[in-house]
């Protein structure tokens, strides 16, 4: 069982006119978390608060049980690292790496050169030590700034957009090295991005942020499929939102009903809802579902059949690992099938098919305001394992 | 014989057939007026600053080495160079944390902060000077003589009233150098373990090193010419408070045209010499 890394109590940082706030978490000592976000979202303010480069005006922050809220940064001995390298160009790609043994005055230290040239030779940058980092590439600046804040053997590496400057060949050979030095030092890392693609590959946890407050916590895939506010949804790409409100019917089950009322979802349990409680009748919800999980057939849907709707195919667009159909059916719903599937269906722009979606795949979440980062599935998700 | 007559007479008609239009050159050229009026403006600027230097060299060059032999001007020279190098340290001094301070730091009142500190540059230096002399003089005069550290009408004048001058050109320089760097260059370098002030050391200041460089040669020159706010604080005192710009003064008003010449063309080496380390210090700046 993993021990608690980090914790995190109400922490509450003001940078300029922005405030950050109602942040709680725990990092285990084994997690890869992501913070993602858009821009403006306190992202960076939040990370450059935990390594103590920003005052915090409330809260705690504990590492290895040990509060460290108001310790210099030079004092909590954890890595960090920016998105460009950010290397110091007075400096060869050697001193780089050792500047912060450097710092701690260990930079003539015999174990202290072995470990830095295991680290440069497994990072594939061994022979650029002589090199001046002005004339390195981007996937070289990053790894020779990632060999500099693992030197020293932090606990904990913070990483802001690490792989957002680089291009996709280089992007992915930095996934597989941040993934290798995950595992093969047994840090914990706190990775900062806008990218959802970024936190499904490499995240074991994420905390999606908005406006300066904790929108959802949990299992990236848990995320990708659940998103448990409006603003989760649209951010990660959940392909159809739709509003509507909650009814039941004569049998006492409840339906999730769309604005215009023709069109029924259900009959809803509670793992519809992602906090796991059945809402209230004629309360607004927010339908989401994914492209993949619509299914799209030929002909007319049947009388009686629920789940199940009439549309008529408005545009397809051709990917290059699937087609994405946009439908036209009491809303516009968007479709997503392989390559084969869609060439066996022999369909066009203008037919007429026949949309369903299982009960399972319905999730909803509240129509109202906003969702607090309490409440999110991380608690309440339980049925879900991947 | 006959075939190569037939090839010539056809190259011909071809030639006349496709040979394109001749025109005339100087109709086909478009003129370009907005450029032509601005390289002319070059042009008689160019001129002008040679005619400027030339004109110095040739009125000056006369007996340039008695000159340099002149026991009064190599007090001059040997007085200027310390005493513009001092000013220059010690502007520098406040200029390096100032800059610092007003790069990274916000507070209130800074836009304040910062119209005063360039007061000397707007001021005229003679006001400059006339303000000076009243703070060392009746203001605080007894307060430096009681600790022997006149300033009114002598060397220490010279020193402070340069100092005055290109302080706020140092500020400025050294602002723009610490804007220059990337804060987070310097958050890195803390996450790695230094502290605020080694950061500074080992961080900051070589960063900026090549902007702090330049800057520095840009205020040597601005307290190397300086003349009217040490004029009105040091004094005018041959062989005492005498600069280099205040033997050009002194000698100008007695007649000696040739020594204020030949003064006027070390001045004018010593300007080219800074402006060339200048541009060398703000190249390796860019090429960083």
């Amino acid at each position: 069982m993993s021990r608690v890394l980090l914790e995190v109590a109400d922490l509450r940082v003001k940078a300029g006119g922005f405030l950050l706030r109602d942040i709680n978490f725990e990092m285990m000592g084994d997690e890869y978390l992501v913070i993602l976000g858009p821009t403006g979202s306190g992202k960076t303010v939040l990370l450059e608060s935990l390594a103590g480069l920003r005052d915090i005006a409330g809260g705690r922050v504990c590492l290895n049980g040990k509060d460290i809220t108001h310790e210099p940064p030079e004092n909590r001995y954890l890595g960090f690292a920016y998105q460009d390298g950010l290397l110091y160009n007075f400096l060869s790609v050697r001193e780089n790496v050792l500047f912060g043994a450097r710092a701690r005055g260990m930079a003539g230290d015999p174990g202290v050169i072995r470990r830095m040239e295991q680290l440069v030779e497994s990072m594939g940058i061994s022979h650029l030590l002589d090199r001046s980092p002005k004339n390195l590439s981007g996937g070289e600046r990053q790894r020779v700034s990632l060999a500099r804040a693992i030197l020293t053997r932090p606990e904990v590496l913070l990483l802001d957009e690490p792989l957002s400057a680089l291009d996709p060949q280089t992007r992915h050979a930095m996934q597989l090295l941040l993934k290798e030095i995950h595992s093969a030092e047994g840090l914990g890392i706190i990775h900062v991005t806008h990218d959802f693609s970024e936190t499904l590959q490499l995240g074991t946890r994420v905390i999606i942020m908005n406006n300066g407050r904790m929108e959802q916590v949990g299992h990236p895939k848990e995320v990708f499929f659940y998103p448990a506010t409006e603003f989760s949804a649209k951010f990660i790409g959940m392909e159809n939102i739709i509003r509507g409100i909650i009814r039941k019917d004569n049998q006492g089950q409840l339906w999730f009903v769309l604005e215009n009322g023709d069109l029924n979802f259900g009959p809803l349990s509670e793992g519809s809802f992602g906090t796991g409680q059945l809402p209230q009748t004629d309360e607004p919800a927010i339908l989401l579902v994914r492209a993949g999980n619509i299914r799209l057939e030929h002909g007319d849907p049947p009388v009686t059949a629920v789940n199940c709707w009439e549309a008529v195919i408005r545009n397809v667009f051709f990917d290059r690992t699937h087609v994405d159909v946009y439908c036209d059916g009491k809303g516009l719903w968007r479709t997503s099938l392989s390559f084969f599937e869609w060439e066996n269906l022999g369909l066009g722009e203008g037919d007429r098919v026949r949309l369903s979606v299982r009960p399972q795949d319905i999730h909803l979440i509240s129509g109202e305001g906003h969702c607090d980062a309490e409440a999110m599935p991380s608690k309440g998700f339980k049925k879900y394992v991947f | 014989m006959k075939d190569l007559q037939c090839l010539q007479s056809t190259a011909l008609k071809q030639n006349r057939v496709f040979a394109p239009a001749q025109t005339n050159p100087l109709k086909s050229m478009k003129i370009n007026w907005l450029q032509l009026s601005f390289g002319l403006v070059f042009v008689v600027l160019t001129g002008f600053m040679a005619a400027l230097i030339g004109g110095l060299f040739v009125y000056g060059k006369g007996d340039f080495l008695a000159v340099l032999r002149n026991p009064e001007f190599r007090f001059a020279l040997l007085f200027t160079l310390w005493t513009s190098v001092t000013a220059t340290l010690l502007a520098a001094l406040i200029a390096i944390p100032a800059g610092y301070v007003l790069s990274r730091q916000r507070f209130p009142g800074k836009a304040l902060i910062e119209t005063l500190m360039d007061i000397p540059i707007v001021l005229p230096p003679l006001v400059s000077g006339v303000a000076l002399l009243i703070l060392l003089g009746p203001v605080l005069g007894e307060v430096l003589t009681r600790f022997s550290l006149d300033v009114v009408f002598s060397a220490r004048g010279v020193v402070v009233a340069q100092c005055f001058i290109a302080t706020p050109f140092a500020i400025r320089a050294f602002k723009q150098a610490f804007d220059s760097i990337d804060p987070r260059l310097e958050k890195v370098a803390r996450t790695l373990g230094f502290s605020q002030g080694m950061v500074f050391l080992k961080v900051t200041l070589p960063l900026a090193k090549g902007c702090i460089l330049s800057g520095l040669t840009m205020t040597w020159a601005r307290a190397l010419g300086e003349f009217g706010a040490t004029a009105i604080l040091a004094g005018i005192t041959r062989m005492k408070t005498e600069t280099l710009s205040v033997a050009i003064f002194l000698n100008m008003s007695i007649g000696d045209i040739q020594f204020a010449m030949s003064v006027s063309m070390i001045m004018l080496f010593l300007a080219l010499l800074l402006m060339s380390l200048f541009k060398f210090f703000t190249s390796s700046e860019v090429s960083q």
